[in-house]
């Protein structure tokens, strides 16, 4: 009886064994850590000491899509890193110097002096990859939010900015690489987005006058 | 049996080509007498429409054709350029007509690199290669005899791509070449399958090159 039990027992554990591959089978998590090389901006430097602060969710952000059916995968893409490593790069080079703050800034917050501070979100990302639209293209699409504000936390410009990347279907390329390269190419467009419109935005341009009226004053 | 197999596998190993139609057609300008001299030639890909990019590996097959055949012609490799450049040569902000040029070199450093370049021409190609239909079906299997495949499949690619050729120093447009291939693949199976690659994406690297190299190349 004992044995019989075991037999039944271990029937039973092949069945569940058996049941959760097959289910299994048809979810899996695919999980991309963005990298890549960004390389330095061609310009000259902006006479601005820029303080930058990256939020926890920025520095750590990453987007997540469950699978909907069994035939689709589980979305994991991690760009807080590749983020924070273009930016940072982009900056450095973009204004004459940037000052990493200790915190957000605020009127209680001691913070190394800058002349104002840049603070970046991700406020949405999308993918498609060619499963969902058909299309052999991959894409990645995101909207940045962007807060420029004095060290004591009062705003001085409040903007929206999109970025768009994406790539082809490649021989022997796996979505996880094409996802990769989609966002790489995605951060590369935001970095040049970010170049040629940062003075062009209305409150940004108004602050950057308003600077260059006081020196030329100081300078009387 | 075996011999068979063998003679199959052998068939299969040949190179095989399917037929490829292709048209090239050349309106150039303001052609050099005498080749390029020191100055150096960038071949870049277009790649800010939605549906389509001009494939990087077309862009180096072309530059790879002329430097094979005119060693002394220097080009500058796209990916590098696009790398120094940064971000004046991304989708979002690569200069779409010649006069585009002018407001580029009003920046500095942008302009100091392109004359550290010795850039004298500017090559924009844009298109893509596509599948145009597939029809047929095979089916594989394996057993305990071995494995094999049976069935006959096909598919048509069309490759249509467009040279732009900028002269910098002018900053004026002297040439433009298109080209249009397009081909038939087959693949029948009896045990093994036997591919009969239309080479259509290589035959538009070839006539394009080749036309191309009359332009910039002295020899030729």
């Amino acid at each position: 009886m004992k044995k019989n039990t075991a037999n039944i027992s271990s029937k039973h554990g092949a069945l569940i064994t058996l049941l959760c591959a097959v289910v299994l089978a048809g979810c899996t998590t695919k999980e991309v850590v963005v990298s890549g090389n960004f390389p330095p901006p061609l310009m000259d430097p902006m006479p601005i000491t820029l303080g930058i602060w990256y939020e926890p969710e920025f520095e750590g952000h990453e987007f997540f899509d469950e699978a909907k059916g069994r035939a689709e995968s589980t979305w994991i893409v991690k760009t807080g890193e590749a983020q924070v490593d273009m930016w940072s790069q982009l900056l450095q080079t973009m204004f004459v110097r940037v000052v990493r703050m200790d915190g957000r800034p605020a009127p209680e917050q001691l913070n190394p002096t800058v002349d104002a501070v840049l603070i970046p979100k991700v406020q949405e990302l999308q993918y498609a990859i060619p499963a969902h639209t058909n299309v052999k293209v991959y894409e990645i699409w995101m909207r940045y939010g962007f807060e420029l504000v004095t060290t004591s936390g009062d705003p001085i410009a409040n903007w929206t900015m999109t970025a768009y990347g994406k790539t082809p279907t490649a021989f022997l390329q796996s979505d996880e690489a094409a996802v990769n390269l989609a966002a790489v190419v995605a951060l590369r467009d935001a970095g040049a987005h970010f170049i040629t419109s940062f003075q062009k935005v209305p409150d940004v341009a108004q602050w950057l006058g308003a600077r260059a009226a006081d020196t030329q004053a100081a300078a009387l | 049996m075996n011999r068979i197999l063998k003679q199959a596998a052998a068939l299969a190993l040949l190179p095989l080509t399917g037929c490829v139609t292709s048209t090239v057609d050349e309106m150039v300008f303001n052609e050099p007498t005498e080749g390029i001299g020191d100055s150096s030639v960038v071949i870049l890909g277009r790649r800010h429409a939605s549906d389509y990019e001009t494939e990087f590996d077309f862009i180096e097959c072309i530059a790879d054709h002329i430097v094979a055949r005119d060693s002394s012609i220097e080009i500058i490799d796209e990916i590098e350029f696009i790398n120094t450049m940064y971000p004046w040569f991304e989708p979002r902000t690569a200069p779409l007509r010649p006069a585009d040029i002018d407001k580029l070199m009003e920046r500095e450093p942008v302009a100091d690199q392109l004359a550290a370049l010795k850039l004298e021409y500017m090559i924009w190609i844009d298109g893509s290669t596509v599948q145009t239909n597939s029809a047929g079906s095979m089916t594989c299997g394996v057993g305990p005899g071995g494995a094999g495949c049976f069935g006959f499949g096909t598919w048509g690619n069309a490759s249509d791509y467009e040279a732009t050729i900028w002269d910098f120093t002018d900053k004026a447009e002297v040439g433009r070449l298109n080209t249009s291939t397009s081909g038939q693949s087959y693949m029948p199976a009896v045990i093994v399958p036997i591919p009969i690659i239309a080479p259509v994406q290589g035959t538009a690297c070839d006539g394009m090159g080749d036309q191309l190299l009359e332009f910039l190349s002295s020899e030729h």
